[in-house]
């Protein structure tokens, strides 16, 4: 009985592990070069941003302990009114790094008080990277860059503003 | 990666060992706080790295290029988007290979379209994503993310 339980709980908070898992057999039976290839390609790329996953959590201690609920509620909730849209816009656009890796840092924002709104901004800003235009540039010309940076940028704001909309329909309520 | 890592971490080392001597106790919260988020997060990121071998492998950029190599319309919009979606890596990647699409010809607007759902939406980082945040604030946001995406193309194919 008690197995039975643990083993579900497991499945429900693991599965994805265990999909990579069993999506990993299955390649190993059906292509194991391949499939070893994939997994190399994973422990590369793991191994390279695991300092920093471990630093972003130690940043999401910080802010969790010693930023106050009221300062970030001023500029980033509510009483922030649309300039904390434009703070969110402008930290979107400079932040790098995988989004997954920002999640939890943006998660431990909203938990000291920040709206929903100005988590989704920084996450639609995200796609422009002020400091991977030249790159960008090199590789698509400045017509091209230019003209989805600033159309990313402007969509920013309104999609913030219809996710929180989204969110904050009182017929479901939000179990967080 | 590495180094911006080590710098990144010897940078919060330093901010620990400050806010240590200002209050031993709450940087020991902190530091709880910390290892929970870490260990709450890593068997997801664990996960989310062995699919990203798999789909370097499986979907390498050769498949993207024939998809959205020379149709366009609804469709490569589409294509684009869906794409840009799934694939999943470093935007660095994105920009050499959407490059070398348009050089070959490719609609404007099915590339700008994959280059912003691949910087901004995500199905792979889907699990983390409600893990973190809930599953509605998940799928509403990439949901949205993913509509301005195709919009945001077609406006860069009328604008430049």
């Amino acid at each position: 009985m008690n197995l039975r339980k643990t083993l579900w709980t497991l499945l429900r908070s693991q599965w994805l592990l265990l999909l990579a898992i069993a999506l990993y057999g299955w390649a190993f039976s059906a292509a194991p070069d391949r499939a070893l290839d994939a997994l190399k390609i994973a422990g590369t790329s793991f191994s390279s941003v695991l300092l920093l996953i471990v630093a972003v959590m130690g940043l999401v201690g910080v802010i969790q302990v010693w930023i106050s609920r009221d300062l970030i509620s001023r500029l980033l909730g509510r009483q922030g009114g649309f300039r904390a849209f434009f703070i969110a816009a402008a930290c979107g656009t400079v932040l790098i790094g995988p989004a997954y890796i920002i999640f939890p840092l943006l998660m431990s924002i909203r938990a000291q008080g920040a709206r929903w709104g100005v988590i989704v901004t920084v996450l639609a800003a995200y796609a422009v990277k002020i400091p991977m235009i030249p790159l960008e540039v090199q590789y698509l010309g400045w017509g091209f860059s230019l003209t989805r940076s600033l159309l990313t940028i402007l969509f920013a704001i309104p999609i913030g503003l219809a996710v929180e909309a989204i969110m904050e329909r009182p017929a479901a309520v939000d179990r967080h | 990666m590495t180094n911006v890592g080590l710098t990144y971490l010897l940078l919060i080392v330093i901010a620990y060992g400050v806010l240590f001597r200002i209050s031993p106790g709450r940087t020991r919260q902190s530091l709880a706080v910390a290892g929970q988020s870490l260990g709450r997060l890593l068997p997801l990121l664990v996960a989310v790295f062995a699919l990203i071998g798999l789909f370097q492998v499986y979907l390498p950029p050769e498949v993207i290029q024939q998809r959205l190599g020379a149709a366009s319309g609804w469709s490569a919009l589409l294509s684009g988007g869906l794409l840009g979606a799934v694939a999943i890596g470093p935007p660095v990647a994105a920009f050499p290979l959407a490059g070398s699409l348009l050089a070959a010809g490719a609609w404007p607007p099915a590339i700008a379209a994959f280059i912003v759902s691949w910087v901004s939406v995500g199905v792979i980082s889907l699990p983390v994503e409600a893990g973190v945040f809930g599953l509605r604030f998940a799928l509403a946001r990439n949901g949205i993310a993913f509509l301005a995406a195709l919009l945001i193309g077609l406006l860069v194919g009328v604008v430049a």
